[in-house]
């Protein structure tokens, strides 16, 4: 239950204009706030006396299509003085630059360069802001919604060449066969 | 060997500390003077901030507690058993952060309510299946929840003077 003193004690300190929206629960409480101010806010749980956050455990994004402002960038932090752990969730959409929260948190440089990479949703003034988990030369950004799954271009070693190319997917039919009817026992769901 | 155990001059009054036990913090010898400094100048910096703030109320009743122990103990060992906050080294850094914070946001100056303010506030109470084990941290310090009081109720004097909550129970799982 302390971990819920600590969040309400935050409520309470943060100043109310960077705070849109928060969610207290045992899953894992969160706050939401604007895309002006997550350096801020980061900037006030690490330093504060009794929030103290030091660590950045991981920052990530997800994709929602439907709405307007489809990026969600979500910062997920750790507390080892209190021993406890909150989230803090922006919004963006795709031309958005949220400012880089490397200088407090140095390990952020790769989970933004991820974010990047991923979603497209990139940073001003990043000290380093390359592709991390993509191929080099990839073009598009792998998990959001609308690049399908096995992507478009597929790499084969071409003999001739002597070098590997990348060319246009070519789905074989049976890749696409779906068998409603599964291999193990009858199940209603398939 | 014994013998030039008892020969050794019995310890002074004040144990010098030998190590923090943290790696990269020093011990810093006179930790009571610097406390005290820092502290003073916390709650002249923080005269800045709007009153009526939360954020402000907030520092000046733990800063306010934490030099009234300073001021009171002399020793380092029982400024530390009082405040039940970690070492004192530890207390130092978090004074000079609160500083460094106190900074940036007289530079921000984010106070105040804009009018179309809507905050949308969730309380999700949906049960934990039992198999997940739970997060349960330690106690926090007392002058946590007084200062949470402070926060609330809107004065000092209501918090200092207003006893303190019940320790929660913590679940041993």
């Amino acid at each position: 239950m302390d971990n819920q003193f600590i969040f309400k004690y935050s409520w309470e300190t943060l100043p109310k204009k960077w705070v849109k929206k928060m969610e207290r629960s045992e899953h894992g409480n969160r706050s939401d706030t604007n895309t002006d101010y997550p350096f801020q806010l980061l900037c006030f749980l690490k330093l504060h006396t009794y929030t103290r956050v030091q660590v950045s455990i991981d920052i990530c994004g997800v994709d929602h299509p439907s709405r307007k402002r489809r990026f969600e960038v979500v910062y997920n932090l750790l507390s080892t003085r209190y021993n406890s752990r909150i989230r803090v969730q922006t919004s963006a959409d795709e031309v958005t630059r949220i400012s880089p929260v490397v200088s407090l948190f140095p390990s952020a440089g790769r989970w933004e360069r991820e974010v990047w990479d991923m979603f497209g949703v990139s940073s001003i003034n990043h000290p380093d802001l390359r592709r991390i988990s993509t191929d080099y030369g990839f073009e598009g950004h792998p998990l959001r919604k609308d690049l399908p799954l096995s992507g478009y271009v597929e790499v084969r070693y071409d003999d001739p060449e002597k070098r590997v190319v990348s060319k246009p997917i070519e789905m074989t039919q049976e890749f696409r066969y779906f068998d409603s009817a599964s291999p193990w026992e009858q199940r209603s769901d398939g | 060997m014994f013998l030039r155990r008892l020969a050794r001059p019995v310890m002074m009054m004040a144990k010098v500390k030998e190590t923090t036990g943290i790696v990269g913090l020093e011990v810093v010898p006179n930790a009571r003077e610097v406390l005290i400094n820092l502290y003073s100048k916390t709650l002249k910096e923080i005269q800045k901030v709007p009153e009526d703030e939360g954020y402000r109320k907030a520092v000046e009743s733990f800063t306010s507690q934490r030099l009234k122990v300073c001021q009171e103990e002399e020793d380092w060992e029982m400024i530390e058993k009082r405040l039940g906050c970690g070492q004192v080294e530890e207390l130092i850094e978090e004074a000079q952060d609160e500083l460094k914070l106190i900074d940036k946001m007289i530079e921000w100056d984010p106070w105040g309510i804009p009018d179309d303010y809507e905050c949308e506030v969730i309380e999700n109470d949906a049960p934990v299946p039992k198999h997940v084990p739970l997060h349960r941290p330690g106690p926090l310090p007392e002058e946590f929840y007084k200062t949470l009081e402070a926060v609330h109720s809107g004065t000092l004097k209501d918090a200092i003077s207003s006893s303190k909550k019940d320790e929660p129970a913590i679940s041993s799982s």
